[in-house]
C-alpha cells in the first residue's frame, strides 16, 4: 500500500475509534446502515456490491446513480445536514475529509457515530480507498478483484505508451470559465499513464483556472474536453484554429465523470483516455491563411 | 475669475485620451503568455506574427481590453450621474439597486438556467432584463414617474439591493460547483467572457448614456443647487431626472450584464476627477468616461498579470485599489467641508 | 404689454399642505417697478407665496398672473428670464466656486450646450462687484459664511436680469452694511422699472425701502398699502402677536418698537 492509503487508513481508524459500536478490521460485523456523503465513495460502495447497505446519500451521489433515486438525501457538499444523517441511524458514515464537511465530522465524532474518512486524491489513494471500503463493508474479495483489474489496466497502458512520443495536451473541465486539470491529482497521473504530457502542470493547483491566453500560447496537440454540450463545444473550439489540437482535429469529448470522479472504475477511465488519444485525427491539414473551416 | 472654457475641456480630454491610449497599449502588450513587444506590434499591424500570437493579441487581448474600456467608461459616467441625481458625492452606480436586479437576473440563469433550458449564453440578456425590471420597480415605488425624489429612490434601492443579495445567496447555495464558481466570478466582477454581441451592447448603451448626459450637463450643474432653484432657473427637473435615471440604468445594466458587479469604479473615478478638475459636469462627464475606461483597463491588465499563469477577477483589483483610496478620499472630503 | 413687465397679480390664491391650509385666498398685486414688502409671522405663508409665484407649487384655487399673462402660460425658460429668486438658503454638496454659482444665473439666457460667453462673464463680474464679493469669486461655496453665501445668491439672481425679483429673507445673515447695500440695490432696480417682492422679518428696513407693505396673517392679506398706513399697533397685535409702538423717523418712515408679546 502506498503512503497515502496508509495515512487514509490511519485517519479512518482514528476517526472510527470513538464510536460505541466502532468496528475495525476484518472479522467484525459489516455495517448494514451506511450513509455516504461523497459521490466517489458511493460509487465505490456500489461497485463493491455493498449498495444494499446504503440508507442515505448526498445529492451528487443520487444524481449520478439513478438507482439511488429512492434513497433519502442528506444534502450537498456544502450544506450537509447533520440532522438528516443522524435521523437515519447509520452505523457507518463514509466521507472525504474536506473543509466544507469538517463541522459534520466533528459533530459525528461527538455523537459517537462511526465514520470512515478516505481521501482519494492520487491514483494510489483511490486504490487504497477501494481496499479500505472493501474491508470495512465486508467486501474484501470484491475490492481485491477490482483493484487488481485497475492495476492491470495501468500496467498495460504504461507499456503501450512507453514506446510512443508523449502528446502535449490539456484536459478541460469547463470551457467558460476555463478550468483545466493541473498537477497532482489522480486524473493527472492517468494522463501521464496514457502518454499525455499534461500542460496544465505549469499552473498552480490540482484544478486551476486558466486564461484563454495561456491555452493559446501553450499550443496543445490534444484537447480532452469534459465540459459537455457538444454543440457549444464545437462552436467554442472552432474559434481557435491556431491551436494544433484544433487544426489537426485532436479535440475529443470525454465524459465528465472520468476526470472528476476518483472512483472504482479507473480502468475504464484509462480505456476512455487511451481511445481518445489513439483515435486518428479527423483531418490533417497544413495551416494556410484564408482557409475556411469545413 | 476662473471659468470653464472650451479650451480647458479640450486640453483635459486630450490628456485623458492619451492616458487611455497608453493604457490600451499596455493592456495589449501584457499577459501571461509573455509575448514581447515586437510580436505584439506585428500582430497588431496584421502580418508576420505567428498564428498563436495573432490569436492572443487580436482575438483574446484586444476584445478584452475594449470591453474593459467600455465597462469602465459606463460605470464611471453612471457614477457621476447618480452622484448628481442624488446630490451626494459618495453615491455609486449600484446604489439604486439596478445592479442588484441585473445581478439577480444573471445569477438566476447561472444557477438554474440548465433546468429551464437556458444556456450560459443567455446570462447577459437575463441580467439586462433584470436591470430593466428594477428600473420599472423604482419608477412604480419611487413615485409614479412624476416625483422620483432622491430619498425615496435611495430607500427603494437599498431595500431592493438587500433583497437581491439574499436571493443571490440563496441561488448560489443551491448551485453546483461549476455554477458556484461562475456566480462567484460574477459577484466580484470579471471580464473574461469574450462575446462580441455583449461588447457591442455595452458600447451602444454607453453611447446612449453619454448622449443623454452631455447635453444635460449644464442642467446637472443647476441641479446641484437644489431642485427648486434649478426649476426656477428654467430646468425641467422632472424630465432631467427621468432621462438621467433611464440613461444610467441602461448603462449600468449593460455593464453588469457584461462583467458582473465590478466595484469602486463608479465611486472612485468621478470622485477623484471632481477633486482634480472641479465639479462642473460639462467637463466631469466626458472626463469620467475616459478616465473610467483607462482605470478599468489598467486594473484588468493587473488582474491578468499579477500572479503568473493565474487570472484574477478584475473586481478583486478594483476593490484592492479602490477600497483604501476611497477611505483616503473620505477623510479628505470631511476635512474640506468642515474647514474654516 | 411692456408696461406690465414685472407686474404680478395673485387672485384669491389658496393652497393647503395636507390638512393644513396655508393660503386661504390671497389677493395681492405688484405693479411694475414697485418694491413690495411681504411681512408676517413664521408660518404665515410668505415663502409659500413665493413658491407659487415661481410655479414650484400649484394653488388649488385662484390664479397668478405675471406681466398680465397667466403663470401657466409662460414657457419654462421665458419664465426664468422674467422672474429671479433669492432663496433663503441653499445647500450645495459639491465644491462649486462662487463665480460658478453666480454664472448659473445666466442659464436661462444660454443655449443648452456651450460655455459662458464673455458677456456672461462680464455680467457676473459686475454683479459680484456690486455686492462687494468680487474677492470671493474663486472660493468654494462650501467654505463661505452664511452671509457671504447669501450675497452670492443675490448676485446670482441679479445676473438673471429678470424684471421681477423675489427675495426671501435676503438679509437674514447679513451685517447692517450689507443689509442696506442689498436693499439699496433693490431700490436702484426699481428706478429702472424692475419690481421686487421682499419677504422680511426686519420691519424697520422693510418700512424704509418698500413702496408698499403687505401683511400676511392666517393665510390672507391682512392689509396692503404704504408702510405708514399699514403698520399700526392694532394690526401688529393681530398679525404678530406683539404689543408695540410705532414711531416716525425724521424722514417719515415708521419705526416699530416692540415691547412684549400680546398674550
Amino acid at each position: 500500500m502506498s503512503g497515502g492509503a496508509l495515512l487514509a487508513l490511519a485517519v479512518a481508524l482514528a476517526a472510527a475509534g470513538e464510536g460505541a459500536s466502532a468496528e475495525t478490521g476484518a472479522g467484525a460485523k459489516p455495517p448494514s446502515r451506511i450513509v455516504s456523503i461523497n459521490p466517489s465513495l458511493t460509487a465505490m460502495l456500489l461497485a463493491l456490491g455493498a449498495g444494499d447497505a446504503l440508507v442515505g446519500v448526498d445529492d451528487y451521489s443520487a444524481r449520478q446513480n439513478p438507482e439511488l433515486a429512492e434513497l433519502p438525501r442528506v444534502g450537498g457538499l456544502h450544506d450537509t445536514s447533520l440532522e438528516a444523517i443522524v435521523a437515519l441511524a447509520p452505523d457507518l458514515v463514509v466521507l472525504v475529509p474536506s473543509l466544507e464537511q469538517r463541522d459534520v465530522r466533528e459533530r459525528l465524532a461527538e455523537l459517537g457515530i462511526a465514520q470512515l474518512a478516505l481521501d482519494p486524491t492520487s491514483f494510489d489513494d483511490v486504490l487504497g480507498a477501494i481496499e479500505a471500503l472493501g474491508r470495512r463493508a465486508g467486501r474484501e474479495d470484491a475490492a481485491r478483484t477490482r483493484v487488481a483489474a485497475i492495476r492491470r489496466a495501468r500496467e498495460e497502458r504504461q507499456r503501450e505508451s512507453a514506446g510512443r512520443p508523449r502528446l502535449r495536451g490539456v484536459l478541460v473541465l469547463t470551457r467558460d470559465p476555463l478550468y483545466v486539470v493541473g498537477g497532482g491529482s489522480f486524473i493527472d497521473e492517468m494522463l501521464a499513464i496514457v502518454g499525455v504530457e499534461n500542460l496544465g502542470r505549469t499552473l498552480d493547483g490540482s484544478y486551476p483556472r486558466a486564461s484563454l491566453e495561456w491555452l493559446v500560447a501553450a499550443r496543445p496537440e490534444l484537447v480532452l474536453d469534459a465540459g459537455g454540450d457538444a454543440a457549444a463545444a464545437r462552436a467554442f473550439w472552432s474559434r481557435w484554429p491556431s491551436l494544433p489540437a484544433v487544426r489537426d482535429g485532436r479535440v475529443v469529448a470525454i465524459p465528465e465523470g472520468v476526470a472528476t470522479l476518483p472512483g472504482p472504475w479507473l480502468d475504464r477511465g484509462l480505456e476512455t483516455l487511451a481511445q481518445a488519444i489513439a483515435s486518428p485525427p479527423t483531418y490533417r491539414r497544413q495551416p494556410t491563411l484564408g482557409d475556411d473551416e469545413p | 475669475m476662473k471659468v470653464l472654457t472650451a479650451r480647458r475641456v479640450a486640453a483635459v480630454l486630450a490628456t485623458l485620451s492619451l492616458l487611455l491610449a497608453a493604457a490600451l497599449l499596455l493592456g495589449l502588450a501584457s499577459g501571461p503568455s509573455g509575448l514581447d513587444a515586437s510580436e505584439v506590434a506585428r500582430a497588431l499591424a496584421g502580418g508576420g506574427a505567428s498564428d498563436a500570437a495573432a490569436d492572443i493579441v487580436l482575438r483574446i487581448r484586444l476584445p478584452r481590453v475594449v470591453l474593459a474600456a467600455l465597462v469602465g467608461a459606463a460605470l464611471a459616467v453612471a457614477g457621476v450621474l447618480f452622484q448628481a441625481l442624488l446630490r451626494n458625492p459618495l453615491a455609486d452606480p449600484y446604489i439604486l439597486g439596478v445592479s442588484g436586479g441585473a445581478a439577480l437576473g444573471g445569477i438566476l440563469v447561472l444557477a438554474g438556467g440548465s433546468a429551464l433550458g437556458l444556456s450560459y449564453a443567455a446570462v447577459p440578456f437575463a441580467a439586462f432584463a433584470g436591470s430593466l425590471v428594477t428600473l420599472a420597480l423604482l419608477y412604480t415605488v419611487g413615485g409614479r414617474g412624476s416625483r422620483l425624489d432622491p430619498t425615496t429612490l435611495l430607500l427603494t434601492g437599498v431595500v431592493f439591493n438587500a433583497f437581491a443579495s439574499a436571493a443571490i445567496v440563496f441561488a448560489a447555495s443551491l448551485a453546483g460547483l461549476v455554477e458556484g464558481a461562475r456566480i462567484f466570478l460574477w459577484l466580484i466582477g470579471n471580464l473574461s467572457a469574450l462575446r462580441g454581441d455583449v461588447t457591442a451592447a455595452v458600447a451602444a448603451f454607453l453611447l446612449v448614456g453619454l448622449a443623454c448626459a452631455i447635453p444635460l450637463a449644464r442642467g446637472l450643474n443647476l441641479l446641484v443647487l437644489g431642485e427648486e432653484s434649478a426649476a426656477q432657473l428654467g430646468v425641467d427637473v422632472r424630465r432631467l431626472r427621468r432621462v438621467i435615471l433611464v440613461g444610467t440604468s441602461l448603462m449600468v445594466g449593460a455593464a453588469v450584464a457584461a462583467a458582473g458587479l465590478v466595484g469602486f469604479v463608479g465611486l472612485i473615478v468621478p470622485h477623484v476627477l471632481r477633486l482634480a478638475l472641479g465639479p462642473d459636469h460639462r467637463l466631469l462627464v466626458p472626463a469620467s468616461a475616459l478616465a473610467g475606461a483607462a482605470f478599468l483597463v489598467l486594473c484588468d491588465t493587473a488582474a491578468r498579470t499579477l500572479l503568473p499563469g493565474r487570472e484574477l477577477p478584475v473586481g478583486a483589483i478594483t476593490a484592492l485599489a479602490g477600497g483604501p483610496l476611497f477611505l483616503v478620499l473620505l477623510r479628505r472630503q470631511r476635512a474640506r467641508i468642515f474647514a474654516p | 404689454m411692456s408696461a406690465a413687465r414685472g407686474s404680478l397679480l395673485f387672485t384669491d390664491v389658496a393652497l393647503r399642505f395636507g390638512p393644513h391650509e396655508v393660503l386661504r385666498g390671497v389677493t395681492l398685486d405688484l405693479a411694475p417697478g414697485e418694491v413690495l414688502g411681504l411681512v408676517g409671522r413664521n408660518g404665515a405663508g410668505k415663502t409659500t407665496l413665493i413658491r407659487v409665484a415661481t410655479r414650484v407649487l400649484r394653488p388649488e384655487r385662484g390664479s397668478v398672473e405675471l406681466a398680465g399673462r397667466p403663470l401657466e402660460a409662460w414657457p419654462r425658460r421665458e419664465l426664468a428670464r422674467a422672474v429671479a429668486v433669492v432663496p433663503q438658503q441653499i445647500l450645495v454638496p459639491f465644491p462649486f466656486t462662487v463665480a460658478e454659482v453666480v454664472l448659473m444665473g445666466r442659464a436661462p439666457h444660454q443655449p443648452l450646450l456651450g460655455f459662458d460667453s464673455p458677456a456672461d462673464v462680464a455680467i457676473a463680474a459686475r454683479a459680484l462687484d456690486r455686492l462687494g464679493i468680487a474677492h470671493l469669486a474663486d472660493r468654494s461655496v462650501l467654505g463661505l459664511s452664511g452671509g457671504e453665501r447669501q450675497l452670492a445668491l443675490v448676485a446670482r439672481a441679479l445676473v438673471q436680469e429678470a424684471d421681477l425679483l423675489l427675495l426671501d429673507e435676503p438679509t437674514a445673515f447679513l451685517d447692517l452694511e450689507h443689509r442696506l447695500a442689498v436693499l439699496e440695490l433693490v431700490r436702484e432696480r426699481s428706478r429702472e422699472g424692475k419690481s421686487a417682492l421682499v419677504v422680511s422679518h426686519d420691519l424697520a428696513l422693510a418700512a424704509r425701502f418698500c413702496d408698499r407693505i403687505a401683511i400676511l396673517a392666517q393665510g390672507r392679506v391682512l392689509a396692503a398699502g404704504p408702510p405708514r398706513d399699514v403698520l399700526d399697533p392694532p394690526r401688529l397685535r393681530e398679525a404678530f402677536g406683539i404689543e408695540a409702538d410705532v414711531l416716525l423717523a425724521p424722514d417719515g418712515a415708521p419705526i416699530v418698537v416692540p415691547h412684549r408679546t400680546a398674550r
